[in-house]
């Protein structure tokens, strides 16, 4: 349940971000950070680097300094299940907190909602109170994802701080059918409608701005037919061809014009998506390294001597946002002389 | 202060040793020498063998897993980078390809498939490509051009944890039925989206994955590391683990094994106490002589060698014999990792090569990591012709079916993986077409068939129904395991279950309850509980019924509330305390009232349900039945315990009149009087005060009547209790012992009152021990030690009693540093010296390298004072409370050893990090969790002892960051005692007298205390007095040494007649049949008895080894007694089963 104060809090936040200012501005402005928090569709992202390719084109030349965290994680929930470590969902929520906190993000954009709606029968968190809720039933697991989702984007707020400028709700994308033996996604298609409505219905209430991906990469008028030319590999996980139009309809649903973003097969554009991708490795060895237990949790005692070395990607990262800025004026004063 | 004079003599001696300008360069460095013929050279391979280098750095740098293709070529991952990337360090860590093409038993043709990988994990080529862990993803790499260099990259499944990097998924194996299957180890916590749904695993585990469905499933969790897995030749599976210490672990659906977290019931392994391994293969084949075919080979990488197993059926079980070693190897860098037997017959063998391992206890960037070196050894037996190779890419359809039937492994394997990536239709066909060959046992074959039918996903259920008409209990098991994974849409799998429930043989039983957990049906639980009965059930078979009463709960529990939905009330009652939640009590109160419900533990059982979930009225009928005359006195105090711990845990109390427990206060039976006593504070009857006054003003004449009653005094506390307390510890004419309880009565009651009389107490303390536990009543409680803290004054204590304090509280978990600086000014203690500065730390290890004596240092480690042995075994053989120490020599470094002498809590091993619960009263518990369930947590403390704490008490739950061993426990040696100790330590498991050898010693043993009876009694009976079960002897635990024989001259001396002086010890074995054990003592025979039972066993005189027979009549526990004459030259005892654990089970404990 929202306290009084965290909805007095939203709704000063919403006089600020009106929903006019919203569907008008672009999203991106100069200097902008981006986090971009959700579960496998996110994570994923990062290998390809197609999501972040388009947002930075379609910013276009005048949006300078734009950079993009991605703190998804596979199989996370909106109760924070995979960012838990070994304690439980309210760890994995302080934990992005703690990012959050750390990234002072201008932008955050949110994608959930997947692997719930296709886990409504056998649950799909952990937390103690909701974990029986979440798998029982359609009606019931939805109820239960947008009070928690809710209170999800009250932490984002909240752990932010005052520069996070705006809030985006992303639909998840559609699912497909692929030939047997592959199971059958309609049914959970149907399920994820209905949390592709909740999650706009919450957007609506709390007047952010929301992408329907569901919709704009067909999941609406998906019936059941197999899927030709497939944009996942196995009904659910985009392949990279399928980043590529999932990423061109997210920033065509931001209202960036198509026309405005260089065409994406040029050297330039893939020079760019390489220093994108080198960035996401980098950046992936900071806030999520392996060996957690010995570096910060409790055997840190042991080794957490070798912790030191992790603030040590910071520079790295800076560097190659460095190339990344210089990869992108390339592509823009080369689009310019065409 | 002798001891801290002595710590500070070799601080001082230290920096005296003079240390050349090499030493200085290399202090740290103790090499093994690199190059391939020196590493040759320290082989030792089982007879008949041979051992060759297949392939090397620099291609191949610290290999970590490997896998044979379809074409005989082997792939290995590589990591260099291991244990942490470095910032600005590349992704770089390999996959290659190795290929002997001209059958020389060499790689001549090697390729890199891949070079862009994070610390990769496990390599499994198959379906066109190959699959790789890669840290937080399972990557499918594909070679689509043919240059054998992957240029196609797909993530198949992400979201495995990395929380540690020598945890990561591991572990790939194809199964025979072709899916996919992966481990983890305890520290990961994976999320994976399915097509399917979410599916988590939070700690060690088993997956299996169908790569063409992408259905993930968890199989089993627990373990530490599950580092290798094998399937037997019905697809039974096995696991090995390289940290818990059980050797072969037997796993099922659904069963959970140690360290998985909230776990209320755990497995065990096959070998307790056995070194722990990495890898796992079965040895089969041609080349394999017949006396190793179908052994287990597990490498033990920390010993330098690895291990052979040789597994017997045993109920739904297996029994697992350790027999002689595969290879051994004197060479410390000589990692073995992998072991897989290759495409000719051969073993393969994944050398890590590193002088150090882990990354828990040593640095991430230690110098001596090797990131250079990595080797691929091959075992060939040189009588034995060698396999040829079969060409299972040009093979036709039908030709490849025919090698599902192969007599070799290795190509029945790999038969499966090239079938699985033909058209799937055609091999269909060709499955069913090709007739097996006639000299394969029919059931054998069909087992292979519906294998094949699964690897091509296209399941013959049909078939694998028919198999359960087999009269091999395997092939049916087998069958059920088949259908295991598909039942929930199988519409036959309940009548199958069904049937099977009931089969003759436990381990079918065992797979019939896992395919009914898998099963909507409201009657699973039902058939499962039938699975009880007709048949001796064991602990896994009861695992498996216990497992699916909960799972399936709300099929019965709504049914149990108005009647017995089981056929009998003692299936109720196994369902109901496997639940362990307040259903169907009153039935089965009544049922046991009434004499319904027989069997030798139905007290024992219903009270122990009732005191965890029953209520007032339900506790009121156990205390009813405890007050029956005709209820016998274990019963009795069955049944009280069963009270005392529902008002100690759940403060209830029976419903009815309790001053009728006052029969019990005048018993004399001392277990009822405790029980009573506890009882008569809980439940504040004043009526109980004056009895239970009087005992405990007799502690000193019968302590354990005591302490019972010093219990039953705090909990009716009040000033009466406050006024005892304080008056006899401040009556200096009072005994030591009664002083000291009242201190620690007072303490538990309020420890600022305590520590007002402590301090008078503790001045009188008897050679400055605390052998009652003052100290602990304080730590026991977070608001004892500021209170002992603050009346502590500069000398107010002797120096020796101010050091016990300071040990106990160094090694508390609540990290009580106040006092520990309050004892130390309190007798003006120097801080103890705990660590070494390089320089000294130098020197040391030189001393150890020059000076050291490992053979003396084993009597040090044995020694009682320095309590080494009471927390750590070596092999099994000892206590269980620290790591065993097995072959801690060839796995740590002798710098971590001294390190972790002077200064416990620097590292600790993973699964033994103290937990500490602190309650809401501010009472805590210090050790590791033993179990838990939704109302309790058990913790198991440094003493072994198991406390259980309701969780709603609990006000905090933390890992402590101390060791359970105290520090400064070596304080009290002379610098060459300490140097001797590390010495041996350093010699565990390292080839020669300190490596535990396989063969099957008597390693638990209790020692014979003097007793008065002896002398006389001798004369008149003989050595058989010495059997006989008298009440009054005394036996303490007494451990072999790690070669395996007692010394003799450590146990109490025993009086005989005249000057003759004995040592005598006892032992009991577990004889699984009627008929002749076979045993081997060694010794000097002449002056030995050995009794088994009360008959003596004629030894021969004039030897010093023999073999002889026992001829057993009973099957059940034997008792031997072994007497030896004390004299000179009569040093060490060894007694070695020569049967199998099928047949002779040999003590795990010294507790009989």
């Amino acid at each position: 349940m929202k306290s009084p104060f965290l909805l007095a809090l939203s709704g000063l936040l919403a006089l600020v971000t009106s929903p006019l200012l919203a569907e008008t501005e672009p999203l991106l402005k100069s200097g902008d950070k981006v986090v971009i928090v959700g579960n496998t569709i996110i994570e994923r992202a990062r290998l390809s680097g197609h999501l972040e390719t388009a947002l930075q084109l379609a910013a276009g030349p005048e949006v300078e300094d734009l950079s993009f965290r991605n703190l998804g994680w596979s199989g996370d929930s909106v109760f924070g299940d995979s960012r838990s470590y070994f304690g439980t969902p309210e760890e994995g929520r302080t934990r992005l907190s703690q990012n959050l906190t750390d990234l002072k993000p201008t932008v955050a954009l949110l994608c959930y909602g997947t692997g719930a709606a296709m886990s409504v029968e056998s649950g799909w968190t952990n937390e103690k109170s909701a974990a029986k809720t979440s798998g029982a039933g359609m009606e019931e697991s939805l109820k239960l994802f947008t009070e928690a989702y809710q209170e999800l984007i009250e932490r984002v707020r909240t752990a932010s701080g005052p520069q996070l400028r705006e809030i985006v709700l992303i639909s998840p994308p559609p699912l497909e059918n692929l030939p047997a033996p592959l199971p059958d996604q309609t049914e959970n298609n149907k399920r994820l409608a209905q949390f592709r409505d909740a999650i706009r219905d919450i957007a609506v209430k709390d007047n952010l701005r929301f992408v329907d991906l569901f919709n704009a990469l067909g999941g609406d008028d998906f019936s059941g037919e197999i899927a030709s030319p497939a944009l996942t590999t196995n009904g659910v996980h985009y392949s990279e061809t399928g980043y590529q139009i999932l990423a061109k309809a997210l920033v065509e649903e931001l209202g960036y014009p198509e026309s405005a973003s260089p065409s994406s097969d040029s050297p330039s554009v893939a020079k760019l998506r390489s220093e994108i991708i080198e960035k996401n490795r980098l950046f992936f060895h900071r806030w999520r390294p392996a060996n957690e237990t010995y570096l910060f949790l409790f055997r840190k005692h042991e080794q957490g001597q070798n912790a030191k070395e992790i603030p040590m990607f910071d520079p790295l990262i800076e560097e190659q946002e460095k190339s990344i800025e210089k990869a992108k004026e390339l592509v823009f004063s080369e689009s310019a002389k065409q | 202060m002798c001891s801290i004079h002595r710590l500070c003599l070799l601080g001082v001696s230290l920096l005296a040793v003079p240390f050349s300008s090499a030493l200085a360069q290399n202090g740290l460095q103790d090499i093994p020498d690199t190059a391939f013929d020196a590493q040759q050279k320290a082989f030792k391979v089982i007879e008949g063998a041979s051992i060759n280098l297949f392939a090397h750095e620099p291609l191949v740098r610290n290999p970590v897993h490997m896998n044979w293709d379809q074409r005989g070529r082997l792939w290995v991952v590589s990591s260099p980078l291991y244990p942490h990337i470095k910032p600005g360090q590349e992704e770089q860590d390999r996959i290659v390809i190795l290929e002997d093409t001209d059958g020389d038993g060499v790689a001549d043709k090697n390729t890199v498939f891949a070079d862009n990988l994070h610390i990769p994990t496990a390599v499994l080529p198959g379906d066109g490509g190959v699959f790789v862990a890669n840290s937080i993803e399972v990557l499918f790499l594909k070679d689509t051009d043919g240059d054998d260099v992957a240029d196609e990259r797909k993530v198949v499944l992400s979201g495995f944890g990395t929380e540690d990097t020598h945890h990561l998924v591991h572990t790939f194996h194809w199964g025979p039925e072709g899916m996919v299957w992966l481990n983890q180890s305890i520290y990961i916590h994976t999320h994976l989206e399915t097509p399917y749904g979410i599916r988590r695993l939070l700690g060690g585990g088993m997956w299996h994955y169908r790569p063409e469905t992408e259905r993930a499933d968890v199989f089993m969790k627990g373990l530490v590391n599950p580092w290798g897995h094998a399937f037997d030749t019905w697809g039974q599976s096995f696991l090995t683990d390289g940290a818990g210490s059980e050797g072969i672990n037997y796993v099922f659906p659904r069963s959970v094994f140690k360290t998985s977290p909230g776990a209320s019931r755990v497995l065990s392994g096959l070998n307790p106490g056995q070194p722990k391994h990495c890898g796992l293969e079965f040895l089969t084949g041609a080349n394999v002589p017949d006396e190793l075919e179908d052994v287990l080979a597990a490498p033990d990488f920390r010993g330098n060698r690895i291990n052979l197993f040789r597994l017997t059926d045993n109920g739904s079980s297996y029994t697992s014999t350790q027999i002689e070693d595969l290879v051994t190897s004197t060479h410390k860098s000589f990692r073995p990792i992998d072991v897989k037997m290759g495409p000719d017959g051969a073993i393969y063998i994944a050398d890590w090569y590193n002088p150090i391992i882990q990354h828990g206890e040593v640095d991430f960037r230690d110098p001596r990591r090797d990131h250079e070196h990595g080797r691929i050894w091959r075992i060939s037996f040189d009588d034995q012709e060698l396999v040829e190779k079969p060409d299972l890419v040009g093979a036709s359809n039908s030709e490849l079916i025919g090698h599902l039937n192969s007599d070799e492994g290795w190509t029945r394997h790999l038969a499966m993986v090239e079938m699985r990536t033909r058209e799937k239709g055609e091999m269909m066909k060709a499955l069913q077409e090709t007739a097996a060959p006639e000299d394969v046992d029919p059931e054998l074959a069909k087992m292979r068939y519906i294998w094949g039918t699964q690897a091509l996903n296209q399941f013959d259920k049909e078939a694998a129904a028919d198999l359960l008409e087999a009269k091999n209990h395997k092939a049916r098991a087998g069958a059920l395991r088949a259908l295991y994974y598909s039942a929930g849409s199988n519409p036959d799998a309940l009548a199958i279950a069904r049937k099977a429930a009931a089969d003759p043989h436990p381990q079918v039983r065992l797979w019939a309850v896992s395919v009914l957990a898998q099963l909507d049906s409201p009657d699973t639980v039902r058939i499962a509980l039938g699975a009880l009965e007709g048949i001796e059930v064991d602990e896994f078979l009861d695992f498996a019924i216990w497992s699916i009463c909960r799972e399936h709960s709300d099929r019965w529990v709504e049914k149990a509330k108005s009647g017995n939905p089981f056929e009998s009330m003692s299936q109720l009652l196994f369902a109901v305390r496997a639940l362990n939640q307040p259903v169907a009590i009153p039935q089965i109160l009544s049922a046991l009232e009434s004499g319904d419900l027989t069997g030798e533990s139905a007290t024992a059982d219903v009270a122990d349900l009732v005191s965890k979930v029953g209520n007032a009225e339900q506790l009121n009928r156990l205390f009813e039945l405890a007050l029956m005359e005709n209820t016998s006195d274990v019963d009795k105090q069955i049944l009280l315990e069963s009270l005392v711990s529902a008002g100690k845990l759940r403060k209830l109390q029976p419903s009815g009149d309790k001053t009728r427990l006052s029969q019990f206060l005048q018993s004399n039976n001392v277990g009822l009087f405790s029980s009573a006593a506890s009882l008569a504070g809980l439940w504040k009857l004043e009526s109980a005060r004056p009895g239970l006054k009087e005992a405990f003003q007799k502690s000193p004449e019968n302590p354990a009547r005591g302490k019972a009653a010093m219990d039953g005094l705090i909990s009716l506390g009040g000033p009466a209790t406050a006024k005892l307390f304080d008056e006899l510890a401040t009556n200096k004419t009072a005994p030591y012992l009664l002083r000291s309880l009242a201190v620690i009565g007072r303490t538990r009651m309020n420890p600022q009152a305590g520590a007002q009389i402590a301090i008078a107490v503790l001045k009188d303390a008897p050679e400055g021990k605390d052998p009652h536990g003052i100290f602990d009543a304080f730590l026991s409680n977070k608001k004892g030690p500021p209170a002992l803290a603050a009346v502590l004054n500069k000398g107010s204590l002797p120096q020796a009693i101010a050091l016990t304090g300071v040990q106990k509280a160094s090694s508390a978990a609540t990290k009580p540093e106040g006092l520990v600086a309050a004892l130390q000014n309190a007798a003006d203690l120097k801080p103890m010296k705990m660590s070494l500065t390089d320089t000294e730390m130098e020197a040391m290890m030189n001393e150890v390298a020059t000076q050291g004596d490992p053979h003396r240092g084993e009597a040090i480690y044995r020694r009682a004072a320095l309590q080494c042995i009471v927390c750590h075994a070596i092999g099994g053989a000892g206590g269980i409370i620290g790591p065993d120490l097995v072959s801690i020599g060839s796995s740590a470094p002798v710098d971590y050893l001294i390190n972790s002498l002077l200064q416990p809590s620097e590292k600790i091993k993973e699964g033994y990090h103290t937990t500490l619960v602190t309650l809401k009263n501010g009472d805590s518990f210090a050790g590791a969790i033993a179990r838990e369930d939704a109302n309790e947590i058990v913790i198991r403390d440094a003493a072994g002892v198991e406390h259980r704490v309701p969780k709603k008490e609990i006000a905090s739950n933390n890992i402590s960051p101390v060791s359970l061993m105290p520090p400064g426990l070596t304080a009290t040696l002379r610098e060459d005692e300490f140097v001797d100790l590390v010495s041996f330590l350093a010699h565990l498991g390292k080839d020669g007298d300190f490596k535990t050898p396989p063969n099957r010693y008597i390693r638990h043993w209790q020692a014979m205390s003097p007793h008065e009876r002896t002398r006389d009694a001798i004369g008149h009976w003989g050595k058989k007095i010495f059997a006989e079960d008298v009440e009054s002897y005394v036996w303490s635990v007494f451990y072999a040494e790690v070669a395996g024989g007692l010394p003799i001259d450590e146990m109490p001396e025993v009086v005989g007649r005249g000057k003759n002086r004995y040592s005598v010890a006892r032992t009991f074995l577990d004889v699984s049949s009627p008929g002749d054990i076979h045993l081997k003592i060694s010794g000097k025979l002449k002056d030995l008895t050995l009794l088994h039972g009360e008959t003596e066993i004629k030894l021969p005189e004039d030897t010093s080894e023999a073999e002889i027979t026992i001829p057993i009549k009973e099957a059940g526990r034997q008792k031997l007694t072994i007497v030896g004459l004390r004299s000179w030259g009569l040093d060490s005892v060894s007694i070695e089963a020569l049967d199998d654990a099928g047949k002779v089970i040999l003590p795990t404990v010294s507790e009989f």
